[in-house]
């Protein structure tokens, strides 16, 4: 019966908790992009001619197809990270794809109409070097994969293996490629570096070596980039000379045929074989220069040159049906290059065929051209763009969008100094009459639209129209990205309004962004300041931008000749009302920006107070500091973790943003449990270096950040990361793996002052006598998480959840709720009184929890919350591989009408009330009327 | 990891070694097969299927993953509904079909050392409880995922069956109808409801349920008042 009343609370607690997506808001307020990451290999499906699709394989392990009319995908599959999942090779033949991934571990094929799997292999070990299809009598039947030591053949139908043959004297010769053209034969290619080639020749059926010979090339310094098989059985290879030699070998002078390699450049050639069964073409690019190409032909052993491009940027074969295409990309001015196409055998350009392709300044460099050829010509724009460099996402902050004009010209009214009664009754009368005509505009173009049917309304996102809402929904997202691209994405619609590529960004650099300046100073532009630091080095950068424009700053950043060890933004403003960002370099000498008189002045005044935290992670040191009067700082305290036992992971304080409501919690009896509430509290993760499963631990330290008193300590004894943390209010969250049990934990501390605050009014870390009390409870969690955070209102008011990033894609928001401490074993009438759901060991996941219901978001690395102007309302973007948007309701829509609210009901209920009060009115009247005659 | 790298590093070196002096000495020899059993030998995969009973797997496969433990090893799902994850060391694993349609239990497998394989129920709680299920795998859908709440709609129906309205609406009728029935005018009749009231209400004494609640409602409406009037009250008390 106990255990009945338990199930029933419990239930009622999940019921009451229950927040979940309406099926009718599916797209209302959120949105995805799928991303797949910067392209490895791409091929045309081309077999049909309808077909619309072309499949990438990309750095990030992703196979997809993409649609090649929108830009969207059809499906994609993502592998594990890592060089397990590295896709080595992608050869497309019919409908089946084939991959080699993992350094030549498993062979895969794909069937691309569907996406689904047609086979998998296991290879034997060995580094892959390269794969080719091979054609027999006319149909490609096979795939080779040459490794290192030995070369396969694999059926294409099954995967099955036909033969696997070792390769001849395989620890002096690198292989380095493997060919076929239909005749039964295939060959491979090995190097031995400046000395000579080796041509083995393999029969398909059965593995035996036909033929073996070496061809003198002490020039030869690498296989693969300098040499190619062109025509019937050439392989044509360049160095400063052009060579062919397969069968035979002739040395032919660049010079003899008009050509002259650019000093410092290495040629490379660019051919190729449309399809496996027949040998390539005998139409070849060669790059001579950075930027010239020349497109040749060999023709019994004599090379024409067909024609020159200069300036030529990249430069691709494209094939239909018989006939083959060469497209050229050419710089045209600053911004825009142009794609030509031209007969591959002639040379000639096609009519018609150029398409001007506009490129940002800022958009970074193309890396690759591929072409859709259809029957009907070629279209002349840009179908579509992808931003891969979104796949990437680092960083980011969400920023207010400022005022609009009209509103902007009355908060400038409030903000000059009054000069005479007149001018401004006059002003304030002229602001009035812009906002009723601005409002008159607005119904205007209301009833305009709604006369329009709804698919030809287009609200298109630009800079000019973006302002802020009235409960401030829609903010600027901007992101960072691994590869130093920023971009300004409209919160609402995911359109991307401005982007900007930074230059010289090292490719090991970590990113801190941080708002300097907010939209609520009008007349000064908002700020953001991008803190670029090489991991190496140390050595720093400041990018300083406007977040709405994404134009850089007028604002030069001080240059950083020392490696900067900390940066921290200060609540201090300059009177522009930029904060004071401080940054530690590693003599510990403080810089300051902006670094006015005005700042300077201010920092000194505050330099008593001001404290700052360094970790050295390697020496498992954390070290407090403080701020002099003259800039110089001043070592307090140091805590130091032995490197030898355990490592520091993280450290996480408390968001800067956080508001936090309530001082206390109010118990079963009435009197209120007081929160520890230390804004410079610290949790300090630490992971055991000893990794065997009985001996790891994870210990977790709660450190006061100015004094450097330890507060708590804990330690999670067979568990190792990968840790996730959440650090915020008075509680720390955090999940390990518990190697005893092979399980996901979680694990909740809370802190407590106890009954009695000791100073209500002002939290000091100096003058705080009492250790708080410390409450911890743990559970198990079924599934592993890729990220976590908590959600962030405006005021704190609305209760908290968290938010987990799952591997399956969902990002479930759980109730804080379950992770409290004092939720109890057995339940008790108090416990009951403070809605405590009773202990269970296992934290639910339930899929109405999941706040991005079926849109999966793969490889979530970070969740970010931004609080809205509404407090029942919080923003979440979560960013990975994919980018998610949308808005979640903690406690529900309490301040404001629902969305579904029926109006017609309403209104037709009081409709209805007026009316009978009307009619009932009538009646009474009349019969006091008969009474009194009566 | 890094430990058991080397052996398995040098067993290659010897297979390799071996395989070169088998070349040497014979052509035919399928050379490699040495290494192909060592890299197999510790590495294992993990089979089995997925099948959502009613629809075509050509339909659902491409959006489905099998992650085991979490996303540290990922297999696809071939176009039958048929799974496998290839170069698994020996432990125990989480193996679940990630699908945004449809919902598949996870099952926990284990693999020896030697290669054995067994499928079990995953229970977080009681690690090493064991409720078998069929190895090579066989995952069945339990039905679509359930992301979305139902929204409270607004119907007639609805309204009517409500219990506060229908103990509005039932009293109503009773009263309206009653009358109309039951003739009123007759005087026996009159009688014998008199009768039945007085059944219904034997103390006669007793204040009337209607009446008390209009006097509490009163009485709790004018608190901050009643306090006044107490007052005002008491010392008439005292005068008597």
């Amino acid at each position: 019966m106990a255990k009945f009343i338990l199930l029933f609370l419990k239930l009622l607690a999940i019921l009451y908790t229950v927040q979940a997506v309406f099926e009718d808001q599916v797209g209302k307020f959120d949105w995805k992009q799928q991303y797949v990451g910067s392209v490895r290999f791409a091929h045309f499906d081309n077999q049909i001619q309808s077909s619309k699709k072309v499949l990438v394989a990309t750095e990030k392990n992703v196979f997809a197809a993409i649609n090649t009319r929108t830009g969207e995908l059809f499906w994609r599959h993502v592998d594990k990270t890592g060089p397990e999942g590295n896709i080595d090779a992608l050869l497309l033949q019919g409908q089946d794809a084939v991959m080699v991934v993992g350094d030549g571990r498993i062979l895969r094929s794909w069937e691309v109409n569907v996406g689904g799997l047609n086979w998998e292999m296991v290879l034997d070990s060995g580094s892959f070097q390269s794969a080719s299809l091979v054609g027999h009598q006319e149909h490609v039947k096979y795939v080779a994969v040459l490794k290192k030591a030995a070369i396969s053949l694999h059926y294409l139908s099954n995967g099955h293996q036909k033969w696997i043959e070792n390769l001849p004297e395989s620890d002096s010769v690198d292989y380095q490629s493997v060919y076929s053209e239909g005749k039964g034969e295939v060959f491979v290619l090995g190097l031995v570096p400046h000395s000579h080639i080796t041509v083995v020749v393999y029969s398909i059926d059965d593995g035996e070596i036909l033929k073996q010979f070496t061809v003198e090339a002490p020039w030869m310094p690498d296989l693969q980039s300098s040499c190619s098989v062109i025509g019937k059985g050439m392989l044509t290879c360049v160095d400063a000379v052009v060579s062919s030699a397969l069968t035979h070998c002739t040395f032919l002078p660049l010079q003899s045929i008009g050509l002259e390699v650019s000093s410092g450049f290495r040629p490379v050639l660019v051919s190729s074989q449309p399809n496996a069964a027949r040998p390539p073409l005998s139409e070849f690019f060669l790059q001579i220069g950075p930027d010239q190409h020349v497109l040749l032909q060999l023709n019994k052993g004599q090379i024409l040159t067909l024609r020159d491009f200069k300036p030529a940027m990249l430069v691709s074969f494209a094939t239909t049906g018989e006939k083959t295409v060469a497209a050229v990309m050419s710089p045209k001015n600053k911004t825009a290059s142009s794609i030509n196409l031209f007969s591959a055998e002639t040379g000639r350009r096609l009519l018609d065929t150029t398409l001007i392709f506009t490129m940002d300044p800022n958009g970074g460099k193309p890396e690759k051209v591929g072409l859709i050829t259809n029957g009907s010509g070629f279209p002349g724009r840009v179908l579509w763009t992808r931003e891969e460099a979104l796949s990437d996402v680092v960083t980011m902050e969400m920023v207010d969008l400022p005022l609009t004009a009209t509103q902007a010209e009355l908060e400038g009214e409030f903000g000059k100094k009054a000069d005479g009664l007149m001018s401004m009754v006059l002003k304030r009368l002229s602001s009035q009459l812009i906002l009723l005509q601005a409002w008159l505009s607005h119904l205007w173009k209301l009833f305009y639209d709604a006369r329009q049917p709804r698919s030809q309304v287009k609200n298109e996102v630009t800079i000019e129209n973006l302002s802020r809402d009235e409960f401030n929904l829609q903010k600027m997202m901007v992101m960072v990205t691994a590869s130093g691209k920023l971009f300004g994405i409209d919160s609402k619609t995911g359109t991307i309004v401005w982007k900007h590529y930074l230059d010289n960004v090292p490719s090991n650099a970590a990113f801190k962004l941080m708002v300097q300046r907010t939209t609520a100073h009008f007349p000064h532009p908002p700020q953001c300041t991008l803190l670029i630091k090489d991991k190496d080095t140390g050595l720093a950068t400041l990018h300083v931008f406007n977040p709405i424009y994404g134009k850089k700053s007028h604002v030069t950043p001080p240059l950083l000749p020392q490696p900067i060890l900390q940066s921290m933004l200060l609540p201090l403003m300059d009177q522009d009302y930029a904060k004071v960002l401080l940054l530690v370099d590693d003599q510990y000498k403080v810089s300051a920006f902006p670094s006015t008189k005005n700042v300077l002045q201010q920092l000194q005044d505050v330099a008593s107070s001001v404290f700052f935290f360094l970790i050295d992670a390697n020496q498992g040191r954390l070290s407090g500091y403080r701020l002099r009067t003259d800039l110089s700082t001043e070592l307090i305290w140091e805590v130091v973790i032995p490197a030898e036992v355990q490592k520091i992971v993280t450290v996480n304080g408390k968001k800067a943003n956080e508001h936090v409501h309530s001082q206390g919690r109010v118990m079963g009896d009435r009197s209120v449990l007081y929160k520890y509430l230390n804004p410079n509290l610290l949790a300090l993760v630490t992971e055991s270096t000893d990794q065997h499963q009985e001996r790891s631990f994870v210990g977790i330290i709660l450190i006061d950040g100015v004094t450097g008193r330890i507060i708590h300590e804990a330690v999670q004894r067979k568990a190792r990361g990968p840790v996730h943390i959440v650090h915020s209010e008075n509680w720390v969250v955090y999940e390990y793996w518990s190697t005893k049990s092979r399980r996901v934990e979680f694990s909740v501390i809370e802190l407590y002052e106890g009954m009695e605050l000791y100073n209500s009014t002002v939290f000091s870390s100096l003058d705080r006598p009492h250790a708080p009390q410390v409450l911890q409870q743990s559970y198990i969690f079924p599934s592993a998480i890729s990220a976590m955070d908590a959600t962030l209102t405006e005021k704190g008011i609305t209760s908290r959840h968290l938010l987990i990033g799952l591997p399956s894609g969902g990002i479930l928001s759980l109730p804080k709720m379950f992770l409290d401490p004092r939720r109890p074993e057995i339940v008790s009438e108090q416990s009951r009184e403070e809605n405590l759901i009773p202990y269970a060991p296992e934290l639910p996941i339930r899929t109405e929890w999941f706040i991005n219901y079926n849109q999966s978001v793969l490889r979530v690395r970070g969740i970010h919350t931004a609080p809205s102007g509404l407090e029942s309302t919080c923003l979440v973007v979560a960013y990975g591989l994919d980018i998610y948007q949308t808005r979640v309701y903690p406690s529900k829509q309490f301040d404001v009408l629902k969305d579904d609210y029926d109006y017609m009901l309403i209104s037709s209920v009081l409709l209805a009330l007026f009316f009978a009060t009307m009619i009932s009115k009538r009646l009474a009247e009349v019969k006091l009327l008969n009474r009194a005659w009566r | 990891m890094h430990i058991e790298r080397i052996p398995l590093l040098w067993l290659l070196l010897q297979a390799t070694l071996v395989v070169t002096w088998g070349f040497n000495a014979e052509m035919d020899t399928g050379p490699s097969a040495g290494a192909f059993a060592q890299s197999n030998s510790d590495r294992f995969k993990i089979e089995g299927r997925a099948i959502v009973s009613g629809i075509k797997p050509q339909d659902w496969v491409s959006s489905a993953r099998v992650l085991v433990e979490g996303e540290e090893y990922v297999g696809f799902l071939r176009t039958d509904g048929s799974f496998a994850v290839n170069d698994i060391p020996p432990g125990s694993y989480v193996v679940e079909i990630i699908s945004p349609t449809f919902r598949f239990e996870p099952v926990r497998v284990d693999i020896t050392s030697k290669g054995k394989m067994r499928a079990r129920l995953v229970n977080y709680i009681k690690t090493s409880e064991v409720i078998r299920q069929p190895y090579p795998l066989q995952v069945r859908a339990s039905g679509p995922h359930s992301y979305f709440m139902k929204r409270e709609t607004w119907g007639w129906t609805d309204f009517l069956m409500n219990p506060m309205v229908m103990m509005m609406i039932l009293p109503l009728l009773i009263i309206v109808l009653l009358p109309k029935v039951v003739n009123t005018n007759d005087p026996e009749m009159r009688k014998e409801m008199e009768q039945s009231m007085n059944m219904l209400n034997p103390n006669p004494e007793l204040p009337d349920v209607s009446e008390l609640m209009t006097k509490l409602f009163s009485g709790s409406k004018g608190s901050s008042k009643t306090g006044g009037s107490s007052k005002g009250a008491r010392p008439a008390v005292k005068r008597r």
